[in-house]
């Protein structure tokens, strides 16, 4: 049976990449690790693990006899790289099968990558091509298709302008990575892509930038700026006083190179770093400031080489650059604007930024793989079933620990095996590990959280071998004596204006452990003034926070009135919530008055319950209103079932309102208790009843605020709007399946903006704001200016001058009295917002 | 085996989390006479609201297992390490009991033993 090969992998001096063709689309897969679509091409071999990637990086200067890098250079050589761990030598194809293993692991789906089309360099020879294959096989690939990188390039263009007729043309691949520069000749043969002649230099690129940055600006301006011996060699020598600072400069450097690409000058800020003083002990100034033409001097001179290289090639050619049609700009350093422009300027053709410089080459290896056939032998590999291998782990799932020793006794021929252990929140990897009948790993735990790890058995070849065994879970300060689990949701009870009622805002999640710290901060909803009655009330209750807070059972309240305060606390001030419970729930709730500097505090005994019967009485009636109002709107919607449901608990309620008018404040008895309950149970029937209406009325206001802003942002909106709505959109996920409508609320209201943002432009909505804020003149504040404004505004309309329009609309609208513009006014039942 | 795909965060968020952490370094360094830290504090109250939680490592123990952090090592040392300097804090979206990392933390770190010489 024949199937294509469909896998792209650029296996990169620097990094590594891999993308499959699908139906006519490449996808670059990401790095689970890592948020990004490279793997570093470093394999370290520390304590016993082999490591690839970034956490192989780490180690790469400092444990050279640990760990190999840049080793695609010595492909093909009879070199090898000792390993002092291992005591024993890697050669450089051992080493690529290790990146090539690792970056089957990208692909998400979990399927198995039987082939792949690998990129190597125009310069490679049959030797070293013939060691990227074995490389290949190493790995596990049943079959290896060579490709060179700027063929590859020029596909992944191809693919992407498939208008360009590159028919009898020619042009150069200009590859200007993170760590080498390579620049190759490239011509439709006989109607086949072919690298005539090629140059490159392995120790240059984007990192060099970097450096350059610092020694050449940042250095000498430090030292402007205070007195040091020798700061350079301070920085760069590994004992030197100053050695962090230099790491911290080349991380600084490249964010503000990036920037340097839209900005004409970028700040490097070092006022977080500790004790940045000069040998004198004197502090310095840290804002550090590059422009673009700094940058663009020091690194003059290294693009200027590049040039030069693209110059030989056409010299050796008896080419002309006008014989190009143009060049193709590949690798990240090719964003650089000014790396664009020089190119450009001294080639005097045009150069071709249209494909994505850091993919292009899997991309162009994607495709040509999707055009490749292969001979498949057998059915595709599935996870193997290793029935000789007995397997059984022993580690405790509940954990006070900050790390948990997981242990598992293996029984079997383990020859050639390998396990790896990693955190699904991608926190932990403990790098493929030879696997032995006992093996035992220390596991970082988090805090309060549930632990869950992958864990695999893997073949020589990255294969995963199915042992029955694939995860291990353990809940960090869970299910212990000493940690007691909250066993509901802790909540503040808020007014909400829009629904003229109360809303939940969860302080404490169930099962969070105890004991247990939060903070809220929240405005007063209405002025509050000094020796009045009025008051604010903090209310807390416990239960489910997607539910009302009549449905849940009061904790405590801790009310602040008019008579507490030293001065009027104006409608928006803040309150400082802190909430503090203990292990045995005792709740502690302290407020603090942004606007009279006052504290007050009370604690709430988790033995004794706190039922204010005022509060009581209130809440029922809200319910009846509440109730009434359901009841109304099954019956609309011929919801007769539901409405009949109501009925009966309204009926319960009635008894309800009696029975609490009847009691005292000063009740002694437990009768406010067995009321509260009756009026949870019944505040959780109507709950219930409508618990799907409120989700689904959620639900469907979110897809028509959707496809409404969709619409208007593909006819009106820019590409900042648009890409806006792709990030909402792309967030969807989170949100459309809860169970609490105010998540899916807070999305349509994301969207909503954005469609007013939008809508707030266009001359129509301009238009028919001015014409009712005309009607509303009368109400003004100030007579005098609104009629200038309205003048002005009519000739705006007149000469279609929408921009000019909307400040007059802005300035029309402040001039609108509170009393218009204030929503109706509602009733709060808590004073805070 | 399928692999849950990363979840990413839009990146204004990022670096208004960044900004954030930043402040709160630059007001622990240079002091805080104007309690500037209550808003920082608001502020990030409000992304844990949103599911999203700053975590520093500075000072944590480092090895090669962690992939929450992008580390360099300073000094000669490569055994017992130490986050000295932090130039990105972890950032990561929280839901209930588990929790993903949205952001490495990038991160400078040295044995312990020449940290605290």
């Amino acid at each position: 049976m024949t199937k294509m090969i469909n896998f792209g992998i650029d296996l990169g001096t620097s990094n590594s990449l891999i993308a499959k063709f699908d139906k006519g689309s490449v996808e670059v897969f990401k790095n689970p690790n890592g948020f990004k679509e490279t793997l570093p091409s470093i394999v370290g071999f520390r304590n016993d693990r082999i490591m690839v990637g970034d956490q192989a990086r780490t180690y790469a200067e400092k444990d050279p006899k640990s760990v190999a890098s840049r080793f695609k250079r010595k492909m093909g050589t009879t070199e090898t790289i000792k390993i002092q761990s291992l005591n024993a030598s890697k050669t450089p194809i051992d080493l690529s099968a290790f990146v090539l293993k690792e970056l089957k692991g990208f692909v998400h789906s979990g399927e198995a990558v039987e082939a792949a089309v690998i990129t190597i360099p125009a310069s490679f020879d049959t030797v070293q091509s013939n060691a990227t294959k074995d490389a290949g096989i190493s790995a596990g690939f049943k079959h290896v298709v060579l490709l060179q990188e700027p063929i590859a390039a020029s596909l992944a263009y191809a693919n992407k302008e498939k208008s360009d007729d590159l028919r009898n043309s020619q042009w150069i691949v200009y590859d200007l990575g993170g760590g080498t520069f390579d620049v190759a000749l490239v011509k439709i043969v006989e109607g086949e892509l072919t690298v005539v002649d090629h140059e490159g230099d392995n120790y240059l690129g984007g990192s060099d930038f970097d450096s350059m940055i610092v020694e050449r600006i940042l250095v000498p301006e430090i030292n402007r700026r205070g007195k040091f011996e020798d700061l350079l060699a301070q920085m760069k020598s590994e004992k030197g006083k100053y050695n962090k600072l230099w790491t911290v400069l080349l991380h600084k450097a490249e964010e503000a190179k990036i920037e340097l690409s839209t900005k004409a000058s970028a700040e490097i800020d070092l006022g977080m770093i500790r004790d940045l003083v000069d040998d004198e002990g004197n502090a310095i100034d840290t804002i550090l400031n590059i422009t673009r033409s700094e940058f663009e001097n020091v690194i003059k001179d290294a693009v200027d080489g590049t040039v030069d290289m693209m110059k030989k090639i056409l010299t050796r050619n008896s080419l002309q650059s006008s014989d190009l049609k143009f060049i193709l700009m590949v690798g990240g350093s090719t964003y650089s604007p000014y790396v664009r422009k020089r190119v450009e300027e001294m080639m005097n053709i045009p150069v071709n930024t249209s494909i994505d410089p850091t993919s292009a080459i899997t991309i162009g290896a994607a495709y040509f793989a999707g055009s490749k056939e292969f001979k498949q032998e057998g059915a595709a590999p599935k996870a193997q079933t290793n029935s000789q291998i007995k397997f059984r782990a022993v580690y405790n799932r509940n954990s006070q620990e900050s790390e948990e020793t997981f242990t598992a006794k293996v029984e079997g021929n383990t020859a050639g095996l390998f396990y790896r252990i990693s955190n699904d929140d991608g926190s932990f990897d403990s790098g493929l590990k030879p696997l032995t009948t006992r093996i035992a790993e220390d596991l970082p735990l988090r805090e309060g959280s549930f632990n869950l790890f992958t864990f695999k058995i893997l073949d020589g070849q990255n294969n995963i071998i199915d042992v029955g065994f694939d995860s291990i879970q353990i809940a960090q300060g869970r299910y212990s004596v000493a940690g007691q689990m909250l066993p509901e949701d802790i909540c503040l009870v808020k007014d909400d204006r829009s629904t003229k009622d109360t809303r939940l805002d969860l302080v404490f999640a169930k099962n969070c452990v105890l004991p247990t710290k939060g903070k809220r901060t929240v405005e007063i909803a209405k002025t509050i003034v000094k020796g009045s009655r009025d008051a604010i009330t903090i209310m807390v209750v416990e239960g489910p926070s997607e539910k009302h807070s009549s449905t849940n059972k009061p904790i405590g309240i801790l009310a602040i009135t008019g008579e507490q305060i030293s001065r009027d606390l104006l409608r928006g001030t803040e309150v400082d919530l802190t909430f503090e419970m203990s292990e045995s729930r005792d709740l502690t709730v302290s407020a603090y008055l942004n606007g009279t500097g006052q504290e007050f505090s009370q604690v709430f005994k988790g033995q004794a319950r706190h039922v204010d019967t005022r509060l009581l009485a209130t809440e029922v009636l809200q319910l009846e209103t509440k109730i009434q109002s359901e009841i109304e709107d099954a019956q609309a919607n011929d919801n007769h079932d539901g409405a009949a449901k109501l009925e009966k608990l309204n009926d319960q309620l009635q008894s309800l309102i009696v029975e609490s008018a009847s009691l005292s404040s000063d009740d002694v008895t437990d009768d406010r208790f067995k009321l509260e309950d009756k009026k949870c149970k019944i505040a959780q029937g109507i709950f219930e009843l409508t618990a799907s209406k409120r989700i689904n009325a959620a639900k469907a206001n979110y897809l028509q605020v959707k496809f409404d802003t969709a619409s208007m942002v593909q006819e009106s909106g820019n590409d900042r709007e648009r890409h806006q709505l792709k990030e909402i959109l792309a967030r969807e996920e989170l949100h459309i399946h809860s169970t609490n409508p105010e998540r899916i609320d807070a999305a349509t209201g994301e969207l909503q903006r954005l469609h007013f943002q939008i809508l707030a432009r266009q001359p129509d909505f301009l238009v028919g704001m001015f014409q009712h804020l005309e009607e509303i003149r009368p109400t003004m504040n100030d007579q005098a200016q609104a009629k200038q404004l309205i003048d002005h505004g009519r000739r705006l309309v007149a000469t279609k001058n929408w921009d000019d329009l909307r400040d007059v609309n802005g300035q029309l609208w402040m001039l609108v009295p509170d009393t218009e513009r204030a929503e109706e006014d509602v009733r709060l039942y808590t004073g805070i917002v | 085996m399928s692999i849950p795909p990363p979840i990413e965060i839009p990146r204004w968020t990022l670096v208004v989390l960044n900004s954030l952490y930043e402040i709160e370094r630059k007001l622990e360094v240079h002091g805080d006479p104007g309690h500037a830290k209550r808003n920082v504090d608001r502020i990030k109250e409000e992304f844990e609201q949103q599911s999203l939680i700053i975590e520093d490592p500075l000072g944590q123990p480092f090895k090669e297992t962690r992939t929450d952090l992008e580390a360099t090592i300073v000094g000669a040392g490569t055994e017992n390490l130490v986050v000295t300097e932090v130039i990105k804090p972890v950032i990561r979206l929280v839901n209930g009991p588990v929790s993903r990392i949205v952001q490495k933390g990038i991160v400078v770190v040295q044995s312990k033993e020449e940290a605290s010489q």
